[in-house]
């Protein structure tokens, strides 16, 4: 009696959590098929599955246009930017945050865990503000003035780094902590310098908690639009999730509405992010467990 | 000639593992100080002035914005609103991913199926999917299609505040559902077995279990998952922007948008200074009230 309503029990979790994981998955499948409508075949749809008449795969080729590519390849540079300067920084920091004694270690700390729960609002108008009156750069004087600063400058792709990338140092640190520091000793009294040791020694020892950075790091940079959003008009200096989000924006004004391009060019922008996580999910995952627990 | 030969300098290994921490630490630190603390200083200053254009300089006000905020009225309103929105998102999306935590909580063989597609939605950036709910949400979309077919009435979906908001919860939800899932499941798996064990041999239901085993044993994880939540609702505009746009005629309208548009769209940035420090200001509070009601009931 008792095994048979467990059969039945386990029965019901699969039908539920199945149809749940379809409704989660649908609108995936969705932005798909719209992706291979015509424009007017779609708008005149109307339907939960557009599934087209004829697929038209010719919708996808917008990527490979250059206000498509240039925009891919902008992500693609932004993404490899970001995940080794913040590893570089990760690593170096949270390393020597770990290991070494000195004065203001505390301070340090306090700084990479306080900044941690200060809203992003309190920064993001000032640091507009800020960035538009750079001294000397985009026809500014040297006070700041007259110009544009780096306002739609592709250079913001690449320069901002804010508090929320110390989390990794604090996570780099947490994972160091946990290994014995006999190993670089060792390495030190036959002579090794800081730097070979730091890669021949540290680093292959570290790479698990190393690869949980780099993918998170990475997965948040791809998708990362507000940043290109806010500071690049020019959506050819821009990068596709915020081209894509231009475009989306654009959807409530009147006048024709180009879904299955913004679909295709959507769909494009998924693939690489979903194949991380496909492929990596386990850091991922540990990413997300290690900040809910140690955060 | 003899009084001083330069002594060589040997330093100590502390001092030299101080000097080397510091030429490691401090460019990095010094240079997110000027993307965080240069601007976090200067927004202060910002909301005392008035700003309009980038072309202009400030111009000191005092309080002149902060006065507008409170006595206008629209801000309040767009800060009520931002509070209530966010706050349904954000209790749907505890009690949700809870349930969800729950049910991942079982040994079989599709639980990595599931696992994916309760967390995909949340790879991808919002600018990237919400174009999805937009289409759905047409006048002649794909949501009314299916009710005309199922003999429904079809429903003008942005002509209604209560739709919108309902629409703006489902894709916060959807979006939002998988990590807060996961932290609750990682929560699950670290209380200990045994306790559940021993409940069984003292006959405790699946209720009684729940309420003095699971619940004590997840605190830490829920106050992690409402704090961030709570931050993270508080500045929310990015789905308001894409899937309302604040309509119908503003009455979705959210206090960060608000800021959003005066800052980067109409270049009144005296007035998004004082707006964004207010509503800093207003999460920091709540963050600290949750934080305060949490630790006091510890005691």
């Amino acid at each position: 009696m008792r095994k048979a309503g467990k059969i039945v029990m386990r029965a019901i979790w699969l039908l539920v959590m199945g149809v749940f994981s379809i409704l989660m998955l649908y609108p995936f499948l969705f932005s798909l098929m719209a992706a291979l409508n015509t424009k007017t075949e779609f708008s005149n749809m109307g339907d939960l599955f557009p599934w087209p008449e004829t697929p038209q795969f010719g919708n996808f080729s917008v990527i490979f246009t250059s206000s498509g590519l240039r925009p891919l390849i902008n992500t693609f540079l932004r993404v490899g930017w970001y995940t080794i300067i913040v590893c570089i920084m990760a690593i170096l920091v949270g390393y020597v945050m770990a290991r070494y004694n000195f004065r203001g270690k505390k301070i340090f700390l306090g700084i990479i865990i306080g900044t941690q729960v200060i809203p992003g609002v309190l920064t993001l108008i000032p640091t507009f503000v800020m960035v538009a009156n750079i001294p000397l750069v985009g026809g500014n004087d040297i006070f700041g003035n007259g110009g544009q600063g780096l306002i739609n400058s592709p250079l913001m792709l690449y320069l901002p780094l804010g508090w929320g990338y110390l989390m990794w140092v604090f996570l780099f640190m947490q994972s160091m902590k946990s290994l014995t520091p006999a190993f670089e000793e060792a390495a030190e009294m036959d002579g090794c310098g800081f730097f070979r040791t730091m890669f021949q020694i540290v680093l292959p020892m570290q790479l698990p908690i190393v690869a949980v950075i780099a993918v998170n790091v990475a997965l948040n940079t791809w998708n990362d639009w507000m940043t290109p959003f806010m500071y690049i008009n020019d959506m050819q200096e821009s990068t596709l999730p915020a081209y894509i989000g231009m475009l989306t924006a654009q959807l409530q004004q009147f006048g024709t509405k180009d879904y299955p391009r913004v679909f295709a060019l959507s769909c494009v922008a998924i693939v690489p992010p979903f194949l991380i996580f496909l492929f990596l999910q386990k850091y991922i995952i540990q990413g997300i467990a290690s900040a809910g627990v140690k955060g | 000639m003899t009084k001083t030969a330069k002594a060589p300098k040997i330093m100590t290994k502390s001092k030299r593992e101080a000097r080397r921490a510091y030429c490691i630490i401090l460019p990095f630190f010094i240079y997110i100080a000027l993307w965080g603390l240069i601007p976090l200083v200067y927004g202060l200053y910002l909301g005392l002035t008035e700003y309009n254009g980038l072309a202009s300089s400030p111009k000191f006000v005092g309080f002149k914005n902060y006065v507008d905020f409170f006595t206008t009225g629209d801000y309040l309103t767009l800060l009520w609103r931002q509070f209530w929105i966010g706050g349904i998102c954000l209790l749907f999306n505890t009690v949700v991913s809870f349930i969800v935590g729950l049910a991942l909580n079982v040994n079989s063989k599709a639980r990595g199926f599931f696992r994916t597609s309760v967390y995909v939605p949340s790879i991808a950036a919002v600018s990237i999917t919400s174009a999805i709910f937009v289409a759905l949400l047409e006048v002649n979309g794909g949501i009314n299609g299916f009710l005309k077919q199922i003999g429904q009435p079809t429903i003008t979906w942005n002509y209604s505040q209560f739709w919108m908001v309902f629409w703006v919860v489902v894709y916060f939800l959807w979006r939002s559902l998988g990590p807060a899932a996961i932290i609750w499941l990682g929560g699950l798996q670290s209380i200990d077995p045994t306790l559940y064990e021993a409940a069984d041999v003292d006959g405790a239901s699946f209720a009684q279990k729940v309420r003095y085993i699971t619940i004590p044993g997840l605190k830490f994880v829920a106050s992690y998952i409402i704090l961030t939540g709570i931050v993270g609702a508080m500045q929310m505009f990015d789905i308001i922007m894409f899937i309302t746009k604040g309509n119908p005629y503003g009455k979705t309208d959210v206090l960060m948008y608000r800021i959003y548009r005066d800052g980067v769209v109409n270049f009144n940035m005296g007035m998004a200074g004082a707006e964004s420090t207010i509503l800093g200001i207003v999460t920091i509070i709540f963050a600290i009230i949750y934080f305060k009601v949490v630790l006091r009931k510890e005691d």
